[in-house]
Order: structure tokens, then C-alpha cells, then sequence
């Protein structure tokens, strides 16, 4: 597409697209660093993660404020328009998965007073998966790559049955020592907070579609239904 | 369908109500008011409108929009056959008022323009007295029986086009005498004391402030009710305010036609887009 007559209206688009790209580079960071901590038992990372948080809180209001002013000053239509709320509603989003990365790495604290448990392992891992696809519906974003996002999109499922399989296992550990039933019922609430970032990934592929097609992209998403258990809820902040 | 059905069948009273709720909504669904078909206009040579088809609903606002020359005033005069005033002009295909050719024969222009009445993208008030100027067309076309009810008709006119509290004490003053903005409004005022069934605007609000800018997109909204609207503008966010439907026009040719929201959210082609965004196609 050509660019605008006036040229500032570009400059305006611009600044919004790379503050949400350095915003989801840092929301990649945070959730990654979280998993490290909780992998690694490493309580000062986590406080790096719960500190690092801020910066997501700043960067979402400075993405609104930049957004407001377009939508005030610009008067966006049609693809700019779409260009503008996406980033309002993205931005917010990526502010959430922040969130819920501070809450996931808190729980290194609980870890590091246990022994090393092997079922923190496949958690892990389900972060990791949860990782890929955030760090490929970010890059679709950026690019404005429909067929990537809409491939994540569908991938989300892979997610939600991750997350069912690691729910028993994480059960049957705890039936097998009920020991570690404090320990384990927050590893649970790990794995559903990584289930909520896969759906946040979803939405920013939706987006990402909104945007280039200017359409939603419907809600036949494939779901892999996941379990939500009571003891799966949000942990005080 | 059966009276059963068409009431809700043997569904719970509630849902009986609900189901008339769309026929009540079928019969104010706009109907057609004008249509042009294969419509082409020449200045000499000049191929200005290519082969147009557009229809203009009853009850609607229709927005035309487009690069200054794409010949939005030139289609829009096609529609009261303003265009036979400019000899170099020729007209070409099919265009009906409530299913009528308007460019039939036995069809009167003078009457025709009292049904489609014009605001001009130039003020033009006649060289007469305010008052004259709003009270011309009622005159002329007989539609008060007295004094009184075209006193009447001057004011209720001056007050929606809101010019009365700045003119009412001098009415017999010369309109030219108005400043550009208000000569605007009273060519206003004087297009729709006759009470036209359809309204062309080219532009009526281009010389005014924003407060008589909302006060005529107000009276667009009030005049819907029982007209059919068509305005030219040069503003993207007039366009969306005030009509339900958009044409944008590009070189002669009607690019793209469809819901309002439509067009400036998504629309279907590039040019349109470019065109509205402000973009260097
Ligand atoms: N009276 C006329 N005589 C000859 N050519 C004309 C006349 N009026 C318009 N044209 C030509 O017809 C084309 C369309 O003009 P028109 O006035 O309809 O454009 P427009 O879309 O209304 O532009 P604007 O937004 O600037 O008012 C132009 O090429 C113009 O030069
Ligand atoms: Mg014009």
C-alpha cells in the first residue's frame, strides 16, 4: 500500500507498530525468564520477572496514549482504523500475558522451598510450546502474515491438549505423594495460566487477521476443551 | 406461510411479539427513490460520467465521494436534469424518479426540480430580498394558499437551514448581501421550502463554521425521515457521519457503492481505499 499524503500520519502508524513490537519482544522475555525461574528454582530471577513487569504496565499506556492521539488527531478509516484499534486491543493483551507470566514466575519461590520435583520438567516444556507460538503470532503480527497467523491459530489446540495430559499427570503425582499437594496445586495453576497465554496468542492471531483481511476470523478455532479446575484459579496477586 | 406461523406458531406469547418485529422492519426498509442505468455524460468531448449505475434509496442518505473532477456535481445535476441548462452537455442511458424516466419527453423540468431539489456547491441566491429568495419556489409552484402560510413556510425554512435568528429582522434585505456561509444556508432554506421528495446537496457545507455544520448534518438527519439525500462532500468524516450509503467516484466512473460503514471500514477496492485513508495510490 502507498504511503499517506500526509507523511506524519505515517510516522504516526509507524511508531505504533514498533512499540508493539519492542512491547512483545519484552512480554517473550518475561515469560520466557518466568519458566527459566521456575525450571531453575532461581528465586532472584523471578523478582527480576516481577520487577520486569512494570515496563509492560508503562508500555501498554503509552501504546494507548500514542493510539488515542491517532484515532483524535488522524481520524483513521478502514485499514489504518483497523491498523489502530488492533494495537489498542494488542497492547492490552500483551500486557495481560505479562500478567500472567509475574504470576507463573511467584511460583519459583514456592519451588525453591521444595525439593526438586521431576513433574516442574513437563510444565516446562508446556511453557516452551507456549513460547513458540506467542514468538510466531508476534512475528505474523509484525508482518502482517495472515497464513502464519492463522497456522498458530489452529495450533492452539496442540495447546489445550498439552495442558489436559499435564493436569492428569500433575493429579496423579500428587495422589502418588501427598506431600506434594501444595507444591503441585500451584504447578497446576502454572500450566492453566500457559493455557490462557496460548488463548492470548490466539487473539492476536485474530487480530493480526482483522487487520490485513477486515474480517474476523470466525470461531471454528479447533479447542481442545480444557479442563478447568477449580484449583486451577487465579492465585492473589 | 401460515397465520400460525407467521404469529409464532404456538410459541409462548413473548416470542409471538418478537416475531413481528421483522416484518415491522421489512416495511420501513428504504425503497428505491432514483436509479440511473448506463449512465454517460459529455462535455464535447469530454466523456465526464462512464456508463454509472447507482440506485438512490428512499429514506437514505447517499454520500458521493471522489478527487476533485471525477464528476460527483456532474452526475448529481443528471438527477434534476440541471445539466440541460449547459448546452455542451449530453446525457446518455436511463435514469427514473419512482420508476419514471425523468428525461422523458413529457416530463416538465420546473416540476421535476421541485420533486428534486438542489443545493449548489456555489451559493447562488437570487438578486432579490431574503425573504423573496425562500418564498420564490412555494410561489411559483403554488403550495401556499395565503400570506400567513408562506410567512410561515419562510421562517419554518430559515429555521431549519438555522439561519432565522441571524436574518429574521431583515428580510427584506438583499440574500447577496449575506456573507458567504449564510448566502449557503439560505439556499438551503430556499431548497427545501418546497418540500422536495428528493434533496441534492454539492458541498452545502464547504463555507460553513462547525456549528452550522452540525446544524445542517442535523437537518440531513431530520429530512431523512421523509426525503431521500444525496450530498457531495469533501469530507471523509461528513460522509461517514451522515449517510447510510457511499459512492465513490474515481475519473468518471463509479468505483465502489455499498454501506456506508462499509467503506470506511473495509473497503472493496484499492482506489476507494487509498482515496479515503489519503494515500498516494
Ligand atoms: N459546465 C461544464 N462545462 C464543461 N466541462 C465541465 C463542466 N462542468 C464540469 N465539467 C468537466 O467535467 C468533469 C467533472 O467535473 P465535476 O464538476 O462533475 O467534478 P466534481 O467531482 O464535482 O469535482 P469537485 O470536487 O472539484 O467539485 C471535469 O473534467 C470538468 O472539467
Ligand atoms: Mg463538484
Amino acid at each position: 500500500m502507498g504511503p499517506h499524503i500526509v507523511s506524519a500520519f505515517d510516522s504516526d502508524l509507524q511508531l505504533l507498530n514498533r512499540k508493539i513490537a519492542e512491547m512483545g519482544g519484552l512480554a517473550e522475555e518475561q515469560l520466557s525468564s518466568a519458566l527459566k525461574a521456575i525450571a531453575q528454582r532461581d528465586v532472584e530471577l523471578a523478582a527480576e520477572v516481577v520487577k520486569g513487569d512494570k515496563k509492560l504496565d508503562e508500555m501498554e499506556m503509552e501504546i494507548e496514549e500514542a493510539a488515542i492521539r491517532t484515532l483524535a488527531l488522524r481520524q483513521p478509516v478502514a485499514t489504518d482504523l483497523r491498523d489502530t484499534v488492533a494495537a489498542l486491543k494488542v497492547a492490552s493483551t500483551l500486557e495481560r500475558i505479562g500478567d500472567l507470566s509475574k504470576s507463573i514466575a511467584r511460583v519459583a519461590d514456592i519451588l525453591s522451598q521444595h525439593r526438586p520435583l521431576l513433574v516442574v520438567a513437563p510444565v516446562v516444556r508446556m511453557g516452551r510450546q507456549v513460547l513458540g507460538q506467542l514468538s510466531e503470532v508476534l512475528d505474523a503480527y509484525t508482518s502482517r502474515d495472515t497464513p502464519l497467523a492463522v497456522s498458530v491459530w489452529r495450533r492452539d489446540v496442540e495447546v489445550d491438549v498439552t495442558y489436559n495430559s499435564l493436569f492428569r499427570e500433575i493429579l496423579t503425582y500428587m495422589m502418588e505423594d501427598p506431600r506434594t499437594i501444595g507444591v503441585c496445586s500451584q504447578l497446576m495453576f502454572v500450566a492453566k495460566n500457559l493455557e490462557r497465554i496460548g488463548d492470548h496468542s490466539t487473539f492476536i492471531a485474530e487480530m493480526t487477521y482483522y487487520i490485513v483481511e477486515g474480517e474476523q476470523l470466525g470461531d471454528d478455532r479447533p479447542k481442545g476443551d480444557p479442563i478447568d479446575a477449580d484449583i486451577a484459579v487465579d492465585m492473589p496477586d | 406461510m401460515t397465520v400460525a406461523e407467521d404469529l409464532g406458531g404456538d410459541a409462548p406469547a413473548e416470542t409471538g411479539a418478537v416475531a413481528r418485529i421483522p416484518s415491522a422492519s421489512a416495511r420501513t426498509a428504504p425503497e428505491l427513490k432514483m436509479t440511473a442505468r448506463s449512465c454517460d455524460v459529455f462535455y464535447g468531448d469530454n466523456h465526464a460520467i462512464k456508463n454509472v449505475d447507482v440506485d438512490i434509496l428512499d429514506n437514505t442518505v447517499t454520500a458521493f465521494i471522489g478527487p476533485s473532477g471525477c464528476g460527483k456535481s456532474t452526475f448529481l445535476r443528471c438527477l434534476n436534469r440541471m445539466n440541460d441548462t449547459i448546452d455542451i452537455c449530453r446525457v446518455t442511458g436511463e435514469l427514473t424518479l419512482d420508476g419514471e424516466d425523468i428525461y422523458d419527453a413529457k416530463v416538465d423540468p420546473v416540476q421535476l426540480r421541485a420533486r428534486v431539489g438542489m443545493v449548489f456547491q456555489k451559493p447562488n441566491p437570487f438578486p432579490k430580498s431574503i425573504y423573496d429568495n425562500v418564498a420564490y419556489g412555494p410561489r411559483i409552484h403554488g403550495l401556499v394558499r395565503n400570506k400567513a402560510d408562506l410567512d410561515d413556510v419562510v421562517e419554518q425554512s430559515l429555521r431549519r437551514a438555522s439561519l432565522w435568528g441571524e436574518v429574521s429582522d431583515r428580510l427584506d434585505q438583499p440574500g447577496t448581501g449575506l456573507s458567504g456561509g449564510q448566502q449557503q444556508r439560505l439556499c438551503i432554506a430556499r431548497a427545501i421550502a418546497t418540500a422536495p421528495e428528493v434533496l441534492l446537496m454539492d458541498e452545502p457545507c464547504s463555507a460553513l463554521d462547525p456549528i452550522a455544520t452540525a446544524r445542517v448534518e442535523e437537518l440531513i438527519h431530520e429530512l431523512r425521515e421523509n426525503y431521500s439525500i444525496v450530498i457531495v462532500t469533501h469530507s471523509m468524516q461528513q460522509a461517514a457521519r451522515v449517510s447510510q450509503k457511499t459512492a465513490f467516484f474515481h475519473l468518471g466512473h463509479l468505483v465502489e457503492y455499498d454501506d456506508t460503514t462499509k467503506i470506511f471500514t473495509n473497503p472493496h477496492d484499492k482506489r476507494t481505499q487509498d482515496y479515503i485513508t489519503g494515500r498516494i495510490g
